[in-house]
């Protein structure tokens, strides 16, 4: 007893109710998936005016749903929650732009790349910095939590053998860390340096900004990394994540997700 | 004023020593927070653009004989209008102050709908449940405290001491990632009701002991001597006393509520706070929906104050001469 008995007992609680082949029978018998997204993403995953979700990572899941012949559902908690594992069978699957990273394979799987998400250095219009180079020593900021913020610090760790290598470029005079993708671009409006010299985020996002009068502007010279998003499920079904992975390289394959790339980011992200 | 004094003083704004001292800090401040410049003077200045330092003194000037010449004339007014004077005036201050951040009203438009039906809805019936579970929870403990039993009395102490002393945020993550532990995998909406519930039973249950406290010994030996069953010695005497000490702070715990409420849009409920983030970030207009939700918060609580000040009424009617 002692120690292993306690082992056993923390074991049997943490344990899950996840058994092989159980989420793709509860889904069957619900007759819907319910798939775990983001709510504030344009235009990945967005809240549009009728209040329904929109999106790339929308088109994609009910996309999943319909090759598994099922209805589909969304829910969208705190994104650390989704990605922190332990679902407890809340939700199938997350369809919400994640990067497969080290850290989070502890913690969950990943059933397959689906596009890849290139991301860029903004400057306030004003600016005098025209290359990367020149934002050594500067005030960066970033959304916390994000593989911006782990490519800023240098320890991005992206586990996924296929994806594009990273080579770090800047080393910033200091990192402000953001709760949300929006307030670094707020502090970026400010003339520059004030509170921040620069903000490293995704293409899209810095688009959106610009297509929404923000005076900002994108570095010119190539993007920083490409990070690969994954579908992510639970821990402990290793025969659904499989059956989710065979979906994902289908859709690949028949041109389904380049159609939907295309459709919300105007450019082919799936490779 | 509550007890008028039947003595004269000369009204404290309108003696010299002291608005004119006042006066010159309002205008130095103005002078040097360089009041031409801001967003909010440009409408008053209509258009006019003046340069120099000397445009600079002159509009402090102006603003301040205006502000001077503003409080000169409500002092003339009855109390009852000059508390609704300064209530329209700093309005309308509030207003020019929103406005002047160049706002987007036809993305407010569209999306207000979408906050009242979806937001409001979710937020007010989190909200009503939770504030029903906790006043019978509040009532519960502050009998249990001040009962004569060891046992009730230590949960009660246990359980304020805990939902007291963590944070909320901690409270809802506790029991939404906690309880499935436990074999119990709870929803979002529930989860959410279970903390809110809990952490302001705690809170009530302080208000409504010592409101319990409040009525004099005498009042419980009274009735005792009047033959009155323990029972009806709570519902009939005590209670209706103990309310007139309860409202005031219990109002106060009912509106932080509806904005603490908001707490629960980590775990993605779709309340008033969450719509107004994620529908701000999508078009990358937070602060018009920031400022949307404030106001519906706003006269949610509004709303809740003028129904607390009736309630007060009621139970004080014993105390009004």
């Amino acid at each position: 007893m002692g120690l292993a008995g306690l082992g056993l007992v923390v074991g049997l609680a943490l344990g899950g109710p996840a058994r092989a082949g159980d989420t793709f029978q509860r889904v069957r018998a619900r007759g819907a998936l319910i798939v775990a997204t983001n709510a504030g993403w344009m235009p990945q995953s967005y809240i549009n005016d009728d209040g329904s979700l929109s999106g790339f990572d929308i088109d994609v899941a009910r996309e999943i749903a319909g090759r598994l012949g099922v209805k589909i559902r969304f829910e969208t908690p705190d994104w650390s929650l989704m990605t922190g594992g332990h679902w407890h069978g809340r939700w199938d699957m997350m369809v919400g732009s994640a990067t497969p990273t080290k850290a989070r394979s502890h913690v969950v799987d990943f059933a397959g790349v689906y596009y890849y998400s290139p991301y860029v250095f903004v400057v306030n219009r004003k600016s005098t910095v025209r290359r990367r180079g020149d934002l050594d020593g500067k005030k960066i900021g970033v959304e916390t939590g994000t593989t911006s913020e782990d490519y800023i610090r240098r320890r991005l760790a992206i586990d996924d053998v296929n994806a594009p290598p990273v080579v770090y470029s800047v080393r910033p005079g200091a990192v402000h860390t953001y709760a949300n993708s929006m307030l670094p671009f707020d502090d970026l409006r400010l003339p520059p340096g004030v509170r921040l010299d620069a903000v490293l985020t995704p293409e899209q996002t810095a688009l959106g900004a610009i297509r929404h009068g923000y005076p900002i502007r994108v570095l010119p010279d190539g993007y920083a990394f490409r990070e690969p998003l994954t579908v992510v499920t639970d821990k402990g079904d290793p025969a659904w994540t499989t059956r989710i992975r065979g979906v994902i390289a289908a859709m690949k394959a028949d041109g389904t997700l380049k159609t939907m790339a295309i459709r919300w980011y105007g450019k082919d992200y799936t490779s | 004023m509550h007890f008028a004094d039947n003595i004269d003083y000369p009204p404290l704004l309108r003696r010299p020593v002291v608005f004119l001292p006042l006066l010159a800090i309002l205008f130095v401040a103005l002078l040097r927070a360089d009041a031409a410049h801001w967003a909010m003077v440009q409408p008053l200045l209509g258009g006019l653009s003046l340069g120099g330092p000397g445009a600079n003194a002159a509009v402090a000037l102006g603003l301040t004989a205006l502000i001077g010449g503003n409080v000169y004339l409500i002092l003339g007014l009855k109390l009852r209008w000059q508390v609704y004077v300064v209530w329209i005036e700093l309005a309308l201050l509030l207003i020019v102050f929103f406005v002047s951040f160049d706002l987007s009203w036809e993305f407010i438009r569209r999306k207000l709908w979408l906050l009242v039906s979806r937001g409001l809805v979710t937020t007010l019936y989190i909200s009503a449940i939770s504030i029903v579970c906790a006043s019978v929870l509040a009532l519960a403990g502050a009998i249990a405290k001040l009962s004569s039993n060891g046992i009730a009395m230590g949960i009660a102490n246990f359980y304020t001491s805990f939902f007291r002393g963590i944070p909320l945020l901690m409270q809802i993550y506790i029991i939404y990632l906690g309880l499935p532990q436990l074999g119990v995998v709870i929803d979002a909406v529930p989860a959410g009701i279970v903390a809110l519930s809990l952490c302001y039973g705690a809170y009530m249950t302080e208000i409504f002991r010592g409101g319990i406290e409040s009525v004099p010994v005498g009042q419980w030996e009274a009735a005792r001597a009047l033959g009155l069953k323990p029972r009806a010695i709570m519902t009939r005497v005590i209670l209706p006393q103990a309310m007139r000490v309860i409202i005031p702070p219990t109002g106060n715990q009912f509106i932080a509520m509806l904005k603490d409420s908001s707490l629960v849009s980590v775990i993605g409920v779709w309340e008033l706070m969450y719509l107004a983030r994620t529908e701000g970030q999508t078009e990358f207009r937070h602060i018009e929906m920031m400022l949307t939700a404030s106001m519906i918060y706003w006269v949610l609580s509004g709303t809740l104050e003028l129904i607390q000040a009736r309630i007060e009424r009621h139970f004080g009617q014993a105390h009004v001469r």
